[in-house]
């Protein structure tokens, strides 16, 4: 099986070991990966901010650059669904089997590893590690993956910690932290203000950790922000 | 009422740095709202009574025209007079005209969104008549002077201690005044109010076409109240409150209050068939129904947000919406707030003064997942957001750079080069920066990794 | 104006796909009886609940629930037997309101009070008392409505509690407007 990382814009960035960690965690469990080095942005900040024309021609852009994976496999679940469900949005009606067709192969990280590789246990690293997991709006409710992480993480032997706040959306959402920064923070705050004192704040999500991690750092407290791909190869590698 | 929503941006600053208790009171209230919605959605098969009440409103909005007249027409039987307006001066006028035939001096109103909508109040104290404002959260910002902040919890944003100073100015009580005491206060003033008032205003929760009822669901008793005790009732319905059957009513009471407060149905529920009849000891001498269009047939013919006109007004998106819930309703400038506020406003007002709300969104898609009608309210916002950009209505600054940065995306890389030239970039001059410089106010220093990933797989495998 | 809001409405929906009615609600049921789910519900939202199996031991049980009174305002369609025999006041004064409702449905703990007997005694007296026929609670506020429509007098109204309200500082208080206190007889 093989399947190509598409590491989207912020994991580039921000989260390169992250991104070398899905690698890894994949290949750990017998899967060819490969990366499509002419990958960008998926368009998805353009798309949310109104501008179809743009995301149009970043969605094209990333179609072709995928068009040989056999699987895509994304450590973001807002990108992912950007391209499984944003995508047939922006070129319905006439839609296009490109598009469909990347759809049904697109998956984000953890979703991928349960539910295609059948993997539910990665390794046990994590004994002993209270861990709050944050989920992402869009993997919660666009690819409508809730258990995904947390039963890779909790056969991880994590403490997952209950968190009111788990399932409130960080504040994050693109451009719009960046167009209503005080609105945005304050969504942050009250993810951070509920936190009940994990050793490690963990999500599928690059968009929302920077915002939050981003945030406590400005407020200058917090516990240590980690992608779930380096929480879970870590954990697969005996401890995080 | 005024419509200020165009500074949504400098209003919610405002509310989260001059206001903070504002914030602790709204998300105090919408979670605890949010929390007994969940429960009462749990007890029941609630994907199912969703799907069958949106179906009971879509049907009667794509029959609209003809349940509008078998409305009418029941109504009229049961000896309710009928108004039709068109806008809020059209609402004004009919008021003015009912109010000066039956000697109105004093008003008492139930809860009435659609009355915000149509400035009811300000128009009738425009002709000398005193009007009392019932429900006791609509009382408290009635004294305050302010619009209400929330579709089912007009006062959410005061705390208790607002209130005991607003009470000890207006009716003495002590400053340690217990909820029970407020309340107490309230209802004596309000009694008196009541007993004397010659007219009650009401809105209207369903408005049923086959039997002509109106139906209305609260939980204090101020609605039963000022539709029985004064001798003129009148209720302002949108035309979008129509259902088709008598038989959808048990469905859409318990639905509407299990979604807005939690409770299987709420306390009371009025469904009123027309004025007092021959040997009932009580009730109004006359009711009269305003049938209101203000802004819905033009939504009703919007291909992609027509559906926004199922909204039962329960409040849920508001309290689940994590946006609404930093700033409370004021912040949107309008009378309806958080997502169906957001949708309502651009279908409403039109873009030029509604265009700005649906940006007050992270596309969270919290709100869709609770509405108890099944409007795609996210998706309606991201259509609104797209028809705000085609109509040039973005700031020039962002245009070009969402243009260049789509551009440069399509070249990895110039993209990559792009990326490298930022973080070059002295952090000072970063913090300059349209949009990077916004985000860097309120978060610490960006983490780069160094080098990006990219770059390494460019210099080694990985 | 009408003809114009009417002649808007057709032109909007021309050409849009009519959503077909989805029928009768199916609501939730009480698992067990009807009597017993409805007095759970009842109690539940603040209210209280006795129940009789027949006219006099709710006559019996209503001498001594009448002497906390004063006065009384009484629905017209009260029956004498269940009839207080307090001095009659105008709803306004009257510390006790006494109606007959028509229904009562388990699922939703509502009751189904009409206006032939009259509205002020069920809305303006800080004590309310109902009277309800076993033979006339159901188990759905569905049943409950269906078998109302053959006689909608003015107005129809559940009453499913104590009035309440939880506007200032979200704490839950009773007999805001309406009746505080609610007691419902159950009878047969």
């Amino acid at each position: 099986m093989r399947a190509t990382l598409f590491v989207t814009c912020l994991g580039d960035q921000f989260f390169a070991d992250a991104c070398a960690d899905s690698a890894e965690l994949l290949r750990s469990l017998g899967v060819d990966v490969d990366v499509a080095m002419g990958q960008t942005c998926c368009g998805q900040p353009a798309y949310n901010a109104g501008y179809w024309r743009e995301a149009m021609r970043m969605a094209r852009h990333t179609v072709e650059a995928l068009a040989d994976a056999e699987y895509v496999v994304v450590p973001s679940g807002s990108c992912a669904a950007m391209l499984r469900g944003g995508y047939a949005e922006l070129f319905a009606p006439e839609g296009g089997t490109a598009v469909a067709e990347l759809a049904g192969r697109t998956f984000e990280l953890a979703e991928f590893i349960v539910r295609v590789l059948g993997v539910e246990d990665v390794g046990s690293g994590l004994e002993g590690h209270a861990v709050a997991y944050h989920h992402g709006c869009h993997a919660l409710r666009e690819l409508g993956s809730r258990e995904e992480p947390l039963t890779l993480l909790g056969n991880a032997g994590a403490e997952l910690v209950e968190w009111e706040a788990a399932e409130e959306c960080c504040g994050f959402g693109g451009l719009f932290s960046a167009k209503l920064p005080e609105v945005s923070a304050a969504m942050a705050d009250r993810k951070l203000d509920t936190l009940p004192g994990p050793d490690i704040v963990t999500s599928a999500d690059p968009g929302c950790l920077l915002h939050l991690s981003g945030r406590a750092a400005q407020r200058g407290n917090g516990p240590v922000f980690r992608h779930v791909a380096s929480v879970l190869w870590e954990a697969a590698n005996g401890s995080p | 009422m005024e419509v200020r929503s165009r500074d949504y941006a400098a209003r919610a600053r405002a509310t989260l740095r001059d206001e903070p208790g504002v914030r602790e009171a709204v998300i105090g209230a919408t979670v605890a709202f949010d929390r007994h919605r969940e429960q009462a959605y749990g007890e029941v098969d609630a994907d199912a009574w969703r799907a069958w009440a949106s179906d009971v409103k879509g049907h009667a909005l794509t029959n609209l025209a003809d349940y509008l007249e078998e409305a009418e027409r029941r109504l009229t039987e049961n000896g309710v007079v009928v108004h039709w307006a068109e806008t809020a001066a059209d609402v004004h006028s009919v008021l003015e005209g009912v109010a000066a035939a039956h000697g109105v001096r004093r008003v008492v109103k139930g809860k009435s969104m659609l009355s915000e909508e149509l400035g009811v109040n300000a128009a009738l104290q425009g002709q000398g008549i005193e009007v009392v404002e019932t429900d006791l959260g609509e009382y408290v910002i009635q004294l305050f002077g302010e619009p209400p902040s929330h579709i089912l919890g007009p006062a959410i944003h005061r705390s208790l201690h607002d209130i005991q100073q607003l009470f000890h100015r207006v009716h003495g009580t002590p400053l340690d005044a217990t909820p029970e005491d407020l309340a107490a206060a309230a209802r004596s003033a309000l009694r008196e109010a009541f007993l004397t008032a010659e007219m009650g205003i009401t809105g209207g929760n369903f408005l049923v076409a086959e039997t002509g009822t109106l139906a209305l669901i609260e939980n204090e008793g101020n609605i039963r109240l000022a539709t029985s005790v004064p001798k003129v009732h009148v209720a302002l319905v949108g035309i979008e409150k129509v259902v088709a059957r008598w038989s959808d009513l048990a469905g859409m009471v318990q639905l509407t209050s299990r979604a807005a407060t939690g409770q299987a149905v709420g306390t009371f529920v009025s469904m009123i068939h027309g004025p007092r009849r021959d040997g009932e000891p009580d009730g109004p001498e006359a009711v009269h129904v305003i049938l209101v269009d203000n802004g819905r047939t033009g939504m009703l013919a919007d291909e992609s947000t027509w559906e926004a006109l199922k909204c039962v007004r329960c409040g849920a998106c508001l309290n689940v919406c994590p946006v609404y819930r930093q700033t409370g309703g004021h912040a949107y400038g309008w009378v309806y707030s958080g997502p169906i506020g957001a949708v309502l406003a651009p279908g409403l007002l039109g873009l030029d003064e509604g265009g700005t709300l649906p940006f007050a969104s992270s596309l969270c898609g919290a709100c869709t997942e609770v509405c108890p009608v099944r409007i795609p309210l996210h998706e309606m916002l991201l259509t609104w957001r797209r028809r705000a950009v085609e109509a040039g209505m973005a700031p020039t600054t962002e245009r070009v750079l969402m243009s260049a940065y789509a551009a440069a995306a399509k070249r990895p890389a110039l993209f990559r080069i792009g990326a490298a030239g930022l973080r070059l970039l002295p952090s000072a001059v970063r913090r300059r920066l349209p949009f990077l410089g916004s985000w860097l106010s309120v978060h610490g220093a960006l983490p780069w990794s160094r080098p990006s990933f990219m770059r390494r797989r460019k210099d080694g495998p990985t | 104006m009408r003809d114009g809001i009417l002649t808007r409405i057709r032109s909007a929906l021309a050409g849009r796909q009519a959503v077909a009615h989805p029928g009768v609600f199916v609501g939730s049921p009480p698992s067990g009886p009807a009597i017993e789910a409805f007095a759970d519900r009842f109690r539940a939202a603040g209210g209280e609940v006795e129940r009789f199996s027949n006219m006099d031991e709710a006559g019996d049980w209503l001498d001594g629930f009448e002497h906390a009174f004063e006065g009384v305002a009484a629905g017209a369609d009260v029956p004498t037997e269940l009839a207080t025999h307090l001095p009659s006041r105008p709803a306004r004064e009257a510390p006790l309101g006494v109606s007959m409702a028509r229904y009562a449905a388990a699922d939703t703990g509502s009751l189904v009070l009409d206006s032939h007997g009259g509205q002020l005694p069920q809305l303006l007296p800080p004590t309310h008392l109902v009277w309800v026929r076993a033979d006339a609670v159901v188990a759905t506020l569905g049943e409950a409505i269906e078998a109302a429509r053959g006689d909608l007098p003015s107005a129809l109204a559940l009453h499913s509690g104590p009035s309440k309200s939880a506007d200032i500082g979200r704490v839950i208080v009773t007999g805001v407007h309406g009746p505080g206190r609610v007691v419902v007889g159950i009878v047969g």
